[in-house]
């Protein structure tokens, strides 16, 4: 039986980047953010894959360690953020496709920041460690990651 | 108990033993009845008794050639119908499940498009023969009851399976019931209207088969 | 075990997570709940708010397996913590007390939280005799059942004995068990069915609750739509082998190897309301169709008493060769009945005056007609 499902990819991911434009419109014209949750949608993997590899990847690659890993990187559209958030046990929670300056969640939140300022007294005379976050910067055609540790 | 466990379960065996029993009661009804007693001759015959039955049983599925032009589209509207009902009936999965559940007996099914198809055009051939019922006269007048309740008994599973099949209209689960309920009301009517021409037919043409086998016209 | 003062988000910060893993655990709630994903910030600010909700959980007429798949349950850590979060105030399976103790815990968690406690359920209720087929310290679980939902703010019926009567009810039901919707009507109620229920089912109407405030959005069953609104048979991987129509036939045959559709064998995932197919058990490692086995339809109503498990949905229970036997010769009684009186009734018409000549008269010899 002919498969015909590469079709229906194409018209299905076309679609979706119509509505990243949309959205991109938006947070240029509003500064509002916007956020597609990928695994809502009743897409097959095959087109998921399609949509990542067109978008492309970009500058930022950012390792989260929150309640399991997460990455979050950049897409070849700048505004563009590609999210994979997994649980403890390394299971696909959530995939969303962001569309913002920087994504909410690499933020400090200031509860936290708060919390941390309070600590921070007690770290003087021991070598700081960066909790959280591990950020590493791939610079156009330069530099290697570095850890703060 | 849900309407689904209903219609599988008390409906279904209801419906099952009244149609047992109703068919039991009318052909032991038919076949007890006195016969009328020949008093001629029988002609030597070929066939035999047995031989002239199924001879006209068999003849009597073609149409006579002087009738033609007036019955041609009542005989190929019926001829969709009941041939469609049978290739529904016989080449459908889940039907040949429910005969394998009864008897043990199982064969290939045919695509479920295919079933799709043929249900489409027996549904159409239904409506053409009802449209003909009612616009000829001669039929109208004729027309009983039994006559639109059997037509409707056999209407409403066609059309609740094929769009169970499809899926798209309406919950499976109460389209299922629905389903397998309008199939029992029909096995319950069965046995006691028109319906019963589904054995009759072979009784009577039968009849009539041996009768002429015996003496009178070679048909 | 009351420390009401703490909110959520003070709470996770001392068990070393802070705001990330909560908004995270936020946006992995709203895409499990079907909700939009602009809204989890807005979950995890509130959950951070939240303060502990009290929830009382009592057991009737159940095997306790409904309590164990929820502590099995390998949902991520986060999730751990919200039912550490959720003050259990009474469970008498896990609850240290026993006794007068436990009966004395149960009036103080009812009096402390007054018309702000969820009250969760699992185990059937059965209403017969009074109630005396299930007691708890000599006391009726249908007695505990109307005091205690007094002053919930919500039921919550987990497992499908407690949503729909499940087990207990089947056939003949001997103790007239029901489930909590047929003995509670002022209260709003949740039922989460399933034998056992998918856990991640259970975390998601809580942080539902914790966060907005108000039970997620129900079905015409009181089933959470965004885990009930689909059936097996719609989210099943298994699809396209049914729409293609192969099955299996039976099991461990060539079709069943291949995975085929299990249709054959008694697979009732077309009628059957739950997350399996997409949320899988044990975090996502699988479920009974991809073990090779159909769909029991466990989360339904009287799911028991449907027919057997491997008589497919296309079949039914129907009469055995006895009854059916019996009703033949019901029928041929009935007819042979009928036409005797029509015998008896129709005079011989067609009789002769005489009786025929035993030797025909001379006739025509055929040949010779013209």
């Amino acid at each position: 039986m002919t498969d015909f499902s590469f079709l229906a990819d194409d018209a299905l991911v076309d679609a979706l980047i119509m509505e990243i434009a949309g959205l991109l419109r938006r947070l240029i014209e509003h500064g509002e953010a916007g956020i597609i949750d990928v695994l809502g949608l009743p897409l097959p993997p095959s087109c998921v894959a399609s949509l990542e590899q067109r978008l492309g990847h970009g500058e930022v690659t950012v390792r989260l360690d929150a309640a399991g890993a997460s990455e979050i990187r950049e897409t070849g559209i700048p505004g563009v953020w590609w999210t994979r958030h997994s649980n403890e046990q390394g299971r696909l929670v959530a995939m969303l496709i962001e569309v913002t300056f920087v994504p909410e969640i690499l933020k400090a939140n200031i509860a936290d920041v708060v919390r941390g300022a309070e600590r921070l007294p007690a770290l003087t005379n021991v070598a700081l460690r960066a909790r959280g976050a591990d950020v590493a910067l791939r610079a156009r055609g330069a530099g290697r990651p570095h850890d703060a540790s | 108990m849900t309407l689904l466990a209903f219609a599988r379960g008390p409906a279904l065996q209801a419906a099952v033993l009244i149609m047992i029993a109703g068919i039991c009661w009318r052909l032991a009804g038919i076949f007890l009845l006195r016969r009328r007693k020949r008093f001629a001759l029988p002609r030597a015959s070929v066939t035999g008794r047995i031989g002239g039955a199924f001879t006209t049983i068999l003849t009597r599925f073609v149409p006579r050639r002087t009738f033609w032009p007036r019955i041609a589209v009542s005989v190929m509207l019926s001829g969709v119908f009941h041939i469609g009902l049978l290739i529904i009936l016989l080449g459908g999965a889940p039907h040949i499940q429910v005969i394998h559940q009864v008897t043990g007996l199982t064969w290939p099914n045919l695509p479920k498009g295919l079933i799709v198809i043929v249900s489409g055009l027996t549904l159409a051939s239904m409506i053409g023969l009802l449209i003909r019922r009612v616009l000829n006269p001669v039929l109208r007048l004729l027309s009983t009851v039994d006559d639109y309740l059997s037509w409707l008994l056999v209407f409403l599973p066609v059309l609740s399976g094929v769009l169970l099949s499809g899926e798209t209209i309406g919950g499976y689960g109460t389209l299922l019931a629905l389903h397998i309920l309008s199939v029992e009301l029909l096995m319950i009517w069965l046995p006691f209207g028109k319906l019963m021409h589904m054995l009759l037919v072979f009784a009577g043409r039968g009849a009539m088969g041996i009768d002429f086998a015996r003496k009178g016209a070679a048909t | 075990m009351m420390h009401h003062k703490e909110t959520l988000g003070t709470m996770l910060a001392r068990c070393g997570f802070g705001r990330r893993g909560l908004l995270k655990f936020a946006i992995a709630m709203t895409s499990s709940l079907a909700l939009p994903p602009s809204v989890a910030p807005v979950m995890a600010a509130n959950l951070a708010k939240a303060k502990r909700r009290s929830v009382i959980w009592l057991s009737f007429q159940e095997c306790t397996g409904c309590l164990e798949t929820l502590l099995r349950s390998s949902s991520p850590t986060i999730d751990q913590l919200i039912f550490d979060f959720i003050s259990l105030d009474y469970q008498e399976s896990l609850m240290a007390a026993a006794g007068s103790a436990a009966e004395q815990t149960l009036r103080e968690a009812m009096a402390a939280n007054k018309g702000e406690y969820l009250l969760a359920i699992d185990g059937s209720i059965p209403v017969k005799d009074g109630g005396v087929y299930s007691l708890t310290g000599g006391r009726s679980n249908l007695s505990m059942l109307e005091e205690v939902a007094a002053d919930a703010k919500a039921v919550l019926a987990i497992g499908t004995c407690a949503a729909y009567g499940g087990i207990p009810k089947a056939y003949p039901n001997p103790t007239g068990a029901v489930g909590v919707e047929d003995l509670v009507s002022n209260k709003p109620i949740v039922n989460i069915p399933g034998c056992p229920p998918v856990p991640e089912v259970l975390s998601g109407v809580l942080v539902h609750f914790i966060s907005f405030g108000r039970l997620p959005e129900l079905d015409d069953r009181k089933r959470p739509l965004a885990y009930f609104g689909t059936t097996i048979h719609d989210q099943c991987y298994r699809r396209p082998f049914y729409d293609q129509g192969k099955f299996a036939k039976s099991f461990d045959d060539d079709g069943a190897r291949q995975g085929w559709c299990l249709f054959e064998l008694g697979c009732k995932g077309p009628v059957t309301h739950n997350a399996c197919a997409s949320l899988k058990w044990n975090g996502g490692t699988s479920f009974p169709i991809e073990a090779g086995h159909g769909c029991i339809g466990c989360s339904e109503p009287d799911f028991w008493d449907a027919g057997g498990f491997y008589t497919s949905l296309a079949g039914g229970s129907a009469t055995g060769w006895k009854s059916a036997g019996i009703a033949a010769a019901v029928g041929l009684a009935g007819g042979a009945a009928a036409a005797l009186s029509t015998r008896i009734a129709t005079p011989l018409e067609d009789a002769p005056a005489s009786p025929p000549e035993k030797t025909p008269p001379e006739k025509t010899p055929p040949d010779k007609l013209p």
